[in-house]
């Protein structure tokens, strides 16, 4: 693909002066200064967000084969058929939603929210004669339809904990999931963002390249 | 739907399906195509395509994800996408590890050689 120009090695020399000074060819060169140390920062920034999405990768696998793990662990103690899609639900709600926005124009970044998060209870009793005599008197809210039901649920009441530990594993593997998501639309806006700057560089000094 | 973000998707073996649907990103209702596809030895892969390609037409997915050995058998569509969203990552099996070589994305983004 295209290479990626280093600009460090290519500075102009100091005082040199090229064909006939005059304020025009400083301004010039002034301009190709600022873009130069531009496109350094911007290089050694996409050099740091591919270091930072390779290890994100190796996380996030590593926390996908520990969920393989406790699934295996799972299915040992509930038997082979217990833990698969035979127990997946026939209604299911999302727990987990993705929100995305974006930073600047082209730049998406994620982040994975839960859903069906309750409200705190209130504890604030509505009569305060009632709270004296016993204690804070709890209307029976509806049965929210709206929070999804726990996907370990669909397994039975009461699971191995290695079920449970594969929940958070792969919970871990979402938050991952979202931010290896965030890094790839970082580095592919800081390419083509490199690439506008090349392009200036170029027409700036055409003989440089 | 509207304000509630976007969801998850899945495609792959049993246990990563299931996996992710443990993690909550599962939606399966009688008016809705689910978010997720359990590859198993029988599954096409005209059916895995057409299933990659709806994911990327629905607008309330934001990200899809794809065991490799499965984005391997669809290699043309992955690289056919080049929108941002819905983000596509690649993760590994049990029979198959991770190879960022393999990795539409991740070896778009590694390539190029920086000169210095």
């Amino acid at each position: 693909m295209e290479d990626l120009v280093c600009p460090l090695a290519v500075l102009p020399t100091a005082g040199g002066d090229r064909e006939g000074g005059g304020s025009g060819s400083d301004c010039v060169s002034m301009a190709a200064l600022d873009l130069r140390a531009e496109l350094d920062s911007l290089l050694l920034q996409l050099l740091g967000d591919l270091e930072e999405l390779e290890g994100k990768r190796a996380v996030l696998n590593a926390r996908v084969e520990e969920g393989w793990l406790s699934l295996a662990k799972a299915r040992y103690a509930m038997g082979t058929k217990s833990v698969g899609p035979l127990q997946y639900a026939s209604h299911m709600e999302p727990q987990v939603c993705l929100q995305a926005s974006e930073a600047q124009e082209g730049l998406q970044k994620f982040k994975v929210v839960r859903s069906g998060v309750h409200a705190p209870e209130e504890v604030g009793p509505r009569e305060a004669a009632l709270r004296r005599r016993k204690g804070p008197t709890k209307t029976p809210e509806p049965q929210s339809s709206e929070a999804p039901r726990d996907p370990l649920n669909w397994f039975g009441i009461l699971v191995p904990h290695s079920l449970r530990q594969a929940q958070a594993s792969f919970w871990d593997g979402l938050q991952l999931a979202a931010d290896i998501a965030s890094l790839q639309n970082r580095i592919d806006w800081g390419r083509s963002q490199l690439r506008g700057l090349q392009e200036k560089l170029k027409q700036l000094e055409p003989g440089a390249a | 739907m509207a304000g509630r973000g976007k969801l998850i998707a899945v495609i792959g073996d049993e246990d990563t399906v299931t996996g992710f649907l443990l993690g909550g990103i599962g939606e399966l209702n009688k008016n809705r195509h689910p978010n997720f596809l359990v590859v198993e030895k029988d599954t096409t892969i005209n059916e895995i395509e057409d299933t990659f390609r709806q994911f990327l037409n629905r607008d309330d997915i934001g990200i899809i994800l794809i065991n490799q050995y499965i984005a391997e058998m669809v290699r043309h569509a992955l690289d056919a996408h080049q929108h941002s969203i819905p983000a596509v990552l690649e993760i590994p099996s049990k029979e198959h590890p991770y190879d960022a070589a393999k990795d539409s994305i991740q070896s778009a983004q590694g390539q190029g050689h920086v000169h210095c």
